[in-house]
């Protein structure tokens, strides 16, 4: 149906080995698709996304505001309050592919759109958790595959996963669980233990007692949360709440998106859970390129410039990781500083009420200068304003801030005042 | 909270009302101040119970010269449920208003419920631990303790005699569990002492043969007085109660019993002749004079009264025939002679009671005006006799029983005699049948006696159809709809395949294996995409089994196993029990789980298959009964000329409110979600459709009628989704819900 391939996101790379192949057929897809234009727009565009269905059965454009309304309760539902949080993650992302990943109720297909995501949500999750450590756990034909081991590298990750993309058979949570747990258990105390399930699966089949699984999580501190993209499964309502997780379905692609990414930010960190220590950590110094070093993480002779460990002076080709020698944690500063960020967070902006004068309003957004909702020939959707600094925002904005940005740009313009925070 | 009912105060124990409930307390506290009856259907999980609840015991604290609540309910299980609800609603009242708001509310149910006896409470059956009961409590027996010591009583009815009439329950709400408590720590029988305390309790809640079986209401219920409000919960099968109160079966074994119970009875009266014969004399002579006194009789012999209604049972003495022992002996061997001639018949015969009285006399000489004393005359006979065991004249019993209702109704009644089932004519299984036509009989003593009578359910649709059922005129007839945040149930009517093809269990359709298979890909489809449970009710058990064999030939049961366990309901309990048990537990470990079951059965009338045990409900079939049935045959024609009620209109109101019956086992509460799927084109028609209660009809959208299944499972994965989105339960401001603030504002939802 789609004309697109099965990975429309995949890295360039994946892209120029095709292209080498399927020279040929390529310019017959391009005149398929020059033929078929209807076909690529409602395949590109999901224009049937953005209708909705009302009680009388007839078809209406989305309600914009409503919309955006409902995208920010979700955001604000986090606690924006100072609270102390793990920042020392082992994640272990539990892949749903079993037969019913194959199911095409996603376009292409729901293992081709959770992959897709997953590749998202991977990098996301490195870039707000420089410290963290993950690893992929496929569930198939009733068993449960270690794809990656714990590791720190998001771009091994990825690949591992495309290797291995394909449906068959059974899903089983308790193998899934079981294996986590064992990759989790050995892990120090100070680290945040989390299991995150992406489930296409409405059923499970266990060799044993899912049950018992999910008391060795809760009595391990493993926090297991799920996203599911079909629909609410009790068992896995009552692994997230026994184990302190959260369980959340995906309506649509971009929600499942907002849905994985929920899981970035580092979760709320109980006292007992976490108990505070010092960690030994390395800041290796990068060496310039051209000079020729056995590499320890390729075990390959490498030209290109690289870290070195501090400790053992074993060369590494990216950070954050563990060195592979002497297994400390390597990192570089800018690092520990991005995820200085969870722990002074922008205060989340207030929805401007069409109450007070509207002839002093901004008709463009502060950051963006888009044209904003409220004024005459504005824009549709909702309109916002920072508690701290007075300034308005657009709703796309608000989403940078608070998700990718971390500082509020009308805050940053002003003077800084004595008292602020942080931030 | 507490608020103002058009000059009522309203104590209800949370924070907020839902606005049907309101309106549901206004029609009832209307239905009070007319002093009348009120039929009332309102959908589960808006809270019933404690609305009326509430709004009873206010009335009462209003009014103390109103009477007892008594609360009607289908089983124990039902019975905890309120007392539960009533002590939280006590709880509450004594917090606002302190020691004058106190009552005294209990359960009652059968001594199989409430003894503590060690030995006698282990006893498996009803029977047994009522039989066991009367050996170690009957007058008889206990004068002969008195002076022979090893004779065994039982020490807890002792010690509830010893107190007499100083034996009283403090105030409180009691269930059995607490009764039996209480009982132990006291040294009183629970069960004698509940008996007792009826008399005092503001709120008594019992099994509805407590008030419509004439054999248990005369002596149970007889005391209760005139204000009383009654109330029937769960009853939208009350008019087969009230035809299974007085209807009677028998069969071979029954006759060939009482035949040995009569030899036995005759040894008996031999022996006492020989030793007793002052006994013997004095019944006669009691017999001379009237019926037995039963009000005279100490509670503890007290067995069954009389099964026919008590404004029937004449007030005269016994007829000269039957007064000596072996006379009436000599009476009970003729008529189960006749009894068993008639069953010896070759085809089925059906005949009213004066036609069956008329060859009666010809043939064994027997009138109507003996046979009407029958069951007065062997129950004086077996205290007479004191015989404990009552178990083990049961058969006799029945023959009396059935003896009394023939002699003492003309109308109203059918006997009908089958030589074989229908289904295997070729095992000679002969049954006689005294079948009630009138459901209006058994309850119009209750709308007699009582002031008030509420007749409440979730699913009592088409309301109309009731009053004119039981025979009777309510001064509220409602029909409330539900309330909702959010659509928490999602009525489809399903009326094609994916093929396009029409669906039905028509009696022309049901074996096409077209249909066949179209149901059964509907099941597999909806199997990949519902979580957890899946219930599917079929028309009949015959039928189930018809299309579960062609599921499996055509391997389509296989394909449903690989996403979801499958069980069966069968007619064995135990079996049926183990499968629920197992269907849970597939359910809770996420493995997931279809079970098939039948409407009209136990699983379709009394377990729910809430939250993830029925995420979807799929009714196969418009569950019609069997219409070949001669009950029902005779029950129509009965309908048509006594009430004028159409065939058509009672067989498709009864399959109706069957599938609503089966349908509504999905939602319990408005925080739970389910689908529910109508399969059969039929349902499409409006005269079918417009019979469901009015909380379903108001979900069913146009959108969601006439669908093939491919439509319906787009429904579904769409619905499944939304629903399983997070929601916030407490919506004041959509005007779902009420609180003491919006309660004191004038009121804008009157219901017309």
């Amino acid at each position: 149906m789609s004309p697109a391939g099965p990975h429309p996101q995949g890295p360039p790379a994946d892209a120029l080995l095709q292209d080498a192949e399927e020279d040929g057929d390529l310019e017959a897809e391009e005149a398929g698709r020059d033929a078929r234009a209807w076909e690529r727009e409602y395949a590109d565009e999901r224009s049937w996304e953005m209708l909705q269905e009302d009680d009388a059965g007839l078809l209406r454009a989305l309600d914009v505001t409503a919309q955006q309304r409902e995208r920010r309760r979700r955001h604000l539902a986090a606690p924006a309050a100072r609270i102390r949080r793990g920042m020392i993650r082992y994640l272990v992302l539990v892949v749903d592919l079993s037969r019913a990943a194959a199911e095409v109720d996603f376009h292409p297909s729901r293992m081709a759109v959770v992959a897709a995501l997953v590749e998202v949500f991977i990098r996301e999750f490195f870039d707000q958790n420089p410290l963290s450590h993950l690893g992929i756990i496929a569930l198939r034909a009733g068993v449960a595959q270690r794809l990656t081991e714990l590791s720190g590298s998001p771009q091994s990750h990825i690949t591992a996963l495309k290797a291995s993309l394909g449906a068959d058979g059974e899903a089983s949570l308790q193998n899934g669980l079981d294996l986590a747990r064992a990759a989790l258990a050995p892990i120090p105390a100070y680290g945040h233990r989390e299991v995150v399930v992406v489930s296409s699966a409405l059923t499970t089949c266990d060799p044993g007692d899912i049950h018992a699984a999910i008391a060795a999580c809760k009595k391990h501190r493993i926090r297991c949360s799920v996203v599911g993209l079909a629909a609410e499964v009790y068992i896995c309502a009552t692994l997230a709440r026994l184990t302190g997780g959260t369980y959340t379905i995906a309506t649509s692609e971009g929600h499942l998106r907002d849905l994985l990414l929920e899981h970035a930010p580092p979760p709320p960190a109980l006292q007992q859970d976490a108990p505070a220590s010092l960690i030994r950590m390395g800041f290796p110094q990068r060496q310039p390129d051209g000079a020729a070093s056995i590499c320890a993480c390729h075990a390959d002779l490498r030209l290109d410039g690289a870290y070195v460990c501090p400790r053992c002076k074993a060369r590494v080709c990216e950070l954050p990781t563990e060195c592979h020698v002497c297994s400390i944690t390597l990192m570089s500063s800018p690092h520990l500083a991005r995820s200085y960020h969870h722990l002074f967070p922008v205060p989340p902006y207030d929805e401007w009420q069409a109450s007070s004068s509207s002839a002093a309003l901004p008709a463009t957004c502060f950051a963006c200068q888009a044209g904003l909702p409220g004024v005459a020939g504005g824009a549709t959707g909702v309109r916002l304003v920072c508690p701290r600094c007075a300034r308005h925002f657009c709703f796309d904005c608000d989403a940078i801030v608070h998700e990718s940005l971390h500082n509020c740009p009308g805050c940053e313009c002003r003077p800084a005042a004595p008292d602020d925070p942080p931030g | 909270m507490k608020f103002n009912l058009e000059g009522l105060t309203v104590y209800f124990p949370y924070e907020y009302l839902y606005p049907e409930q309101y309106s549901y307390m206004l029609e009832v506290k209307r239905a009070l101040d007319a002093k009348g009856h009120g039929l009332l259907e309102m959908p589960t999980g808006t809270g019933k119970t404690i609305t009326l609840l509430s709004l009873i015991t206010s009335y009462q604290l209003a009014h103390p010269d109103m009477g007892k609540l008594i609360y009607c309910t289908r089983t124990v299980h039902e019975m905890e449920k309120v007392l539960e609800e009533l002590r939280k609603l006590q709880a509450y009242q004594e917090k606002e208003l302190g020691k004058q708001a106190q009552i005294l509310a209990l359960g009652l149910s059968s001594r199989k419920n409430l003894c503590i006896h060690p030995t006698i409470s282990g006893e498996g059956s009803r029977e047994n631990v009522d039989a066991g009961c009367r050996k170690l409590t009957a007058t008889w027996v206990r004068s002969a303790a008195a002076e022979n010591p090893d004779i065994e009583l039982c020490d807890f009815f002792e010690g509830y005699e010893k107190k007499g009439a100083d034996a009283l329950l403090p105030a409180g709400v009691y269930t059995l569990h607490d009764m039996k408590v209480f009982g132990r720590q006291k040294g009183w029988c629970p069960y004698f002492l509940a008996r007792h305390m009826i008399t005092f309790a503001n709120v008594v809640i019992y099994n509805y043969q407590y008030m419509l079986d004439p054999k248990v209401a005369g002596v149970i219920s007889r005391e209760l007085e005139k204000e009383c409000v009654v109330v029937f919960d769960e009853a939208h099968n009350i008019d087969n109660v009230c035809i299974e109160a007085l209807s009677v079966n028998l069969r071979q074994q029954t006759l060939d019993g009482a035949q040995r119970n009569l030899t036995k009875l005759g040894q008996v009266v031999e022996k006492f002749k020989a030793t007793d014969a002052d006994r013997l004399r004095a019944e006669y002579n009691r017999l001379v004079e009237g019926l037995a006194q039963r009000g005279t009789l100490p509670q503890n012999d007290q067995m069954l009264a009389n099964p026919a209604l008590p404004d029937d049972i004449l007030r005269e003495a016994v007829p000269g025939n039957i007064r000596r022992a072996e006379h009436f002996l000599a009476f009970l061997k003729r008529f189960v002679q006749y009894l068993k001639r008639r069953m010896g018949a070759q085809q089925v015969e059906s005949e009213g009671p004066l036609s069956f009285l008329d060859d009666l006399n010809n043939s064994a000489g027997i009138d109507a005006k003996t046979l009407k004393f029958c069951y007065d005359r062997l129950h004086s006979l077996m205290l007479t006799l004191e015989i404990t065991d009552t178990e083990e004249f049961h058969h006799l019993t029945l023959v009396c029983d059935f003896g009394t209702l023939v002699g003492t109704y003309t109308q109203g009644f059918a006997i009908i005699i089958e030589p074989f089932d229908e289904r295997m004519p070729h095992i000679s299984d002969p049954v006689m049948q005294l079948s009630c036509l009138d459901s209006s009989l058994a309850i119009k003593p209750v709308f007699e006696r009582f002031q008030s009578v509420i007749i409440t359910s979730g699913t009592l649709s088409p309301i109309e159809l009731y009053p004119r059922l039981l025979n009777f005129n309510p001064v509220t007839i409602q029909s409330f709809a539900m309330s909702l945040t959010r659509d928490c149930l999602c009525p489809m009517v399903l009326s094609r395949g994916s093929d396009q093809l029409p669906v039905s269990t028509k009696f022309d359709m049901r074996s096409d294996p077209g249909v066949v298979r179209n149901y059964g890909r509907l099941l597999v489809e909806m199997a990949q995409a519902v979580p957890d449970g899946i219930v599917c009710f079929f028309v009949s058990y015959s039928y189930m089994d018809a299309i579960i064999n062609s599921w499996n030939e055509m391997g389509i049961l296989k394909e449903i196993m690989q996403h979801k366990l499958v069980f069966i309901e069968t007619q064995d309990v135990v079996e049926t029990t183990l499968a629920l048990d197992n269907y849970r537990r597939a359910c809770d470990c996420g493995r997931g789980a279809v079970f098939f079951s039948v409407a009209r059965g136990k699983v379709a009338e009394g377990i729910d298959f809430d939250r993830h045990y029925g995420r979807l409900v799929i009714m196969y079939g418009v569950p019609f009964q069997y219409t070949l049935s001669r009950i029902l045959r005779a029950r129509l024609e009965y309908l048509r000329d006594t009430f004028q009620i159409k065939e058509n209109d009672f067989l498709t109101f009864d399959a109706i409110r069957q599938a609503a019956q089966c349908v509504g086992r999905v939602i319990r509460s408005k925080s739970d979600y389910g689908m529910m799927i109508f399969a059969d084109k039929r349902y499409q028609r409006h005269d079918k459709r417009s019979k469901l209660p009015n909380w379903i009809l108001s979900q069913l959208k146009d959108s969601h009628m006439n669908l093939s299944t491919d439509m319906a499972l787009h429904i579904a994965r769409e619905y499944l989704r939304r629903m399983a989105q997070p929601f916030d339960s407490l919506s004041v401001d959509t005007g779902t819900l009420l609180n003491e603030a919006a309660l004191q504002r004038p009121q804008p939802m009157e219901v017309g």
